[in-house]
């Protein structure tokens, strides 16, 4: 899709461009405009510096999951992955065993899970929700064993330090998300597993007959995105500087509608890995203009789901528009 | 680029001063010796034999489930036969998947489309080949883009490599696909019904293509209804009946009579043209209708007749009867059905007695993955109430009254629809409209993708509908079969109606000089 766009933007006109581009961004546009209105303090260094940290740990999740919403999938159990994780960690951390052993560990931890989603999908095509509805459950439920349901803290500072580090003026996890991004995008849209994504999601069949083994390049999809979600727990127990078996509970709604919001959708193999970069950014600029204009947390989440359903209705309303042609 | 597989005497130069004769004594390029694979229920193939030489047309005929499906996923990998030899140069192998079939240069051209839609043109042709265009693992675009485009040259295309397959249409999407099978460089390429869904033009484009394959010595298995290009095409006909060869000859060897015979067991008269029957008061009217994209149709068409609408493809035919239908929303215009006004919507047409067979029947005209009974009523469902529940032994009488009366193959109602022949399912989408009780008839392709007896059905059905007082739209790319069937014609061109035929001026030419730009 980037590719369609910079091409569209060489040869097609303004109006052509303009209907490629995700309702989403008209919103960003939109609050950001709004919110600087309300409160002058929101379009201070401070806070957009608090937008990038907010949304790092959320990119993390959503890009690898943009993947497997190109699939016709779906992963809800990033959230408990990324909280079993940072249990994990803290755990071996208090326990003595430096940072290095205790990551290669939680990095086991992510391969099993997706190992068990994607040869589930994958090879023996069962459904994608429920298989991660069903390690959802398992994740959380081992994190509360481990924990007893008790935070975990007192490990090394080494990681708050790292998560509140900048590299000029710039927060390291902001680098660390676009690293990601960077990352995921040439495996997305530059090698052969990429078009295999797009394909998976497209015609599953196809890509069989053309010699290529799908089962595979479906688990692994599964595969790379719980390992990117063991990693960013790294993350996670950066800002709270405590594990908690519960606290990252809830987070695939946050990832799941920053890629809708994107344009990515669940059919056909549609997509747009940047549209995930701005669905993040959509949902973490609204929760921080709702944090500077003091409106309660819980109705935040309130507001999130308001958003996701507006940008899912003015991408229908520009479709229609758009095949009526005018 | 790829690789050029070798033809099977070395290379191209040493085929083409070969004389043609001498190739039927040659080593064949594969051998199938009794292949036999079934299904529970079902013997698709028993005991098939042919010989596929390098430089000839070796064209299949036969019905629907004929056999000649199977048959082509025996050769590509997707069906591992349960008996039989395959023989590749005079020495057996076994093609056990997808990966044996190009490791032998066997390369299809589906009939269901195999693109994927959000990869682009140059994605989708070189989909399982990218590595020819990676440097360490980074597909090199520009390469990618510029090899494709040398592919769609070849078939006189210059369609933007960068466009989605999603949105291209059926005709495109076709002649991607063969661009694919063409770019894979195949020594053996299988073509299941390639213009099934393109137009004249591109056909012809096809087909010199396949002239050059040929001299090039590939081998290629062509399948097809239409006998013009069996004849003009084939180098060997091979006719399968009921899953079984039932006959093979050389192009000299037979008529085009013979090989019908062959097919359906019994001689079949040319087609003649359907006798006009005295037209009633008109049914369906329509005046100066306008939407998105149409400007201006006006038509009419009366009780007993069989009208039809002709033009190319992408000249706004099918446009027209969703329209009509309501399928898509009206800008202006009027349309009236036995003189009154009436809304356009699907549901309000189905119950006013419009019947719409669409262009794409797996997408469009039926829910595959449900049994040929609930496909069969979906259309009348209103119908099979009693006091105000679903009464499932009327829908159960109803459904078996079709069977019969349309002589669908199935071995029952519960017979999934997904499991029957093209003939078969558009007999459904058919009997769908029949149960509604519908009195106007708007048959979009309705013999696409069907083979010679199903399509002889699928006449004298019309007849019958029109005998029976009801009236009938045709839109068709055939034109024999226009000819055949209507009492006159609309010509379109640009999403207009350019013309109007009647029965004694409607000839191919007079037909070609209103649709084509002059």
């Amino acid at each position: 899709m980037t590719d369609q766009i910079v091409h569209a933007a060489l040869t097609a006109p303004a109006a052509a461009l303009l209907r490629r581009i995700p309702g989403v961004t008209f919103i960003l546009v939109g609050m950001i405009v709004v919110f600087a209105i309300g409160n002058p303090r929101f379009l201070s260094a401070v806070n957009f510096t608090n937008i990038g940290l907010q949304s790092s740990l959320l990119l993390m999740l959503a890009l690898p999951m943009t993947l497997i919403i190109l699939t016709a999938g779906l992963d809800l159990s990033v959230g408990a992955l990324l909280g079993l994780c940072g249990v994990v960690i803290a755990e071996l951390l208090v326990a003595g065993w430096g940072l290095p052993a205790s990551v290669a560990a939680a990095m086991l931890v992510g391969l099993v899970a997706g190992a068990v989603n994607g040869v589930l999908v994958g090879y023996l095509g069962l459904p994608a929700f429920v298989v991660t509805l069903g390690t959802m459950g398992l994740c959380e439920g081992l994190s509360l064993v481990i924990t007893n349901g008790d935070p975990i803290g007192g490990f090394t500072p080494a990681l708050e330090n790292f998560y509140r580090s900048t590299v000029f003026a710039v927060p390291t996890p902001v680098l660390v998300a676009a690293l990601v991004y960077g990352l995921l995008s040439l495996l997305l849209y530059r090698t052969r597993f990429g078009n295999y994504v797009f394909a998976i999601g497209g015609n599953k069949d196809a890509l069989h007959l053309a010699g290529i083994n799908a089962n595979l390049v479906h688990t692994g999809v599964y595969l790379l995105c719980s390992l990117t979600v063991a990693l960013s727990a790294l993350l996670l127990l950066g800002r709270t500087n405590s594990a908690h078996p519960s606290v990252a509970v809830g987070m695939e709604f946050e990832a799941i509608a920053a890629v809708v919001l994107g344009g990515t959708s669940f059919e056909k193999g549609q997509g747009w890995l940047f549209g995930t970069v701005l669905g993040v950014l959509a949902i973490s600029v609204l929760r921080n203009g709702l944090n500077v204009l003091s409106v309660e947390p819980s109705l935040q989440v309130v507001c999130v789901g308001l958003l996701l359903i507006t940008a899912l209705l003015i991408d229908r309303n520009r479709k229609q528009a758009s095949q009526n042609g005018a | 680029m790829l690789a050029n597989r070798e033809s099977p005497d070395g290379g191209p130069e040493t085929m083409a001063v070969r004389p043609g004769r001498d190739q039927g004594t040659a080593e064949p390029l594969l051998r199938l010796i009794d292949i036999s694979k079934s299904f529970p229920g079902v013997h698709a193939l028993r005991g098939v034999s042919l010989e596929i030489h390098a430089g000839e047309v070796h064209v299949i005929l036969g019905q629907n489930g004929a056999g000649k499906s199977s048959l082509i996923k025996v050769l590509c990998g997707a069906y591992l036969a349960d008996d039989g030899v395959i023989e590749h140069k005079g020495r057996r192998i076994a093609i056990q998947g997808p990966a044996d079939a190009n490791g032998i240069g066997v390369g299809v051209i589906f009939q269901e489309f195999s693109l994927a839609p959000y990869l682009d043109i140059a994605q989708n042709i070189f989909l399982g080949r990218e590595r020819a265009f990676a440097k360490a693992g980074i597909i090199d675009k520009a390469a990618m883009h510029a090899a494709a485009r040398d592919v769609l040259a070849q078939l006189g295309l210059n369609y933007d490599t960068w466009t989605f397959a999603a949105d291209l249409g059926v005709a495109q999407q076709q002649m991607v696909e063969i661009a694919k099978a063409l770019s894979q460089n195949s020594s053996i390429l299988v073509m299941d019904e390639p213009t099934a869904a393109i137009s004249e033009r591109e056909s012809e484009r096809l087909f010199e293509v396949i002239a050059r394959l040929k001299q090039r010595g590939v081998a290629i298995v062509y399948i097809s209804h239409r006998m013009r290009e069996v004849v003009a095409l084939g180098d060997r006909i091979t006719v399968m009946r009921d899953g079984a060869v039932v006959a093979s000859y050389r192009r000299d060897e037979v008529s085009p009579d013979e090989m019908v015979g062959a097919m359906i067991g019994r001689s079949l008269a040319g087609l003649k043209r359907r006798e006009a029957l005295a037209a009633g008061a008109p049914v369906l009217t329509v005046t100066n209708l306008q939407t998105a994209k149409l400007t201006d149709i006006s038509l009419e068409i009366r009780a007993g007749e069989v009208v039809g609408l002709a033009g190319l493809v992408g000249s706004g035919r099918t446009e027209v009867v969703r329209a009509i239908f309501g399928a898509d929303p009206l800008r202006t215009g009027v349309i009236r059905l036995d003189g009154a006004d009436f809304a356009q919507r699907p549901d309000r047409s189905t119950r006013a007695g419009l019947a719409l067979l669409p262009e794409d029947r797996k997408r469009e005209g039926l829910a595959l993955p449900l049994a040929v009974g609930e496909n069969a009523t979906a259309a009348a469902l209103w119908r099979l109430f009693r006091r105000g529940w679903f009464a499932p032994s009327v829908a159960e009488k109803v459904c078996r009254n079709l069977i019969t009366r349309l002589n669908i193959a199935t071995p029952g109602p519960a017979q999934f629809v997904r499991n029957l022949s093209g003939g078969n399912q558009q007999k459904v989408v058919l009997g769908k409209w029949l149960a509604a009780g519908s009195r106007l008839f708007m048959l979009d392709e309705p013999t696409r993708g069907v083979d010679i007896g199903a399509k002889t059905e699928i006449y004298r059905l019309i007849d019958d509908l029109a005998k029976d007082g009801a009236a009938v739209l045709v839109i068709s790319s055939e034109l024999p079969e226009l000819i055949h069937l209507c009492d006159r014609a609309y010509v379109m061109r640009d999403y207009r109606i350019v013309g109007h035929l009647g029965r004694n001026e409607l000839s191919e030419k007079a037909i070609l000089d209103l649709a084509v730009h002059q």
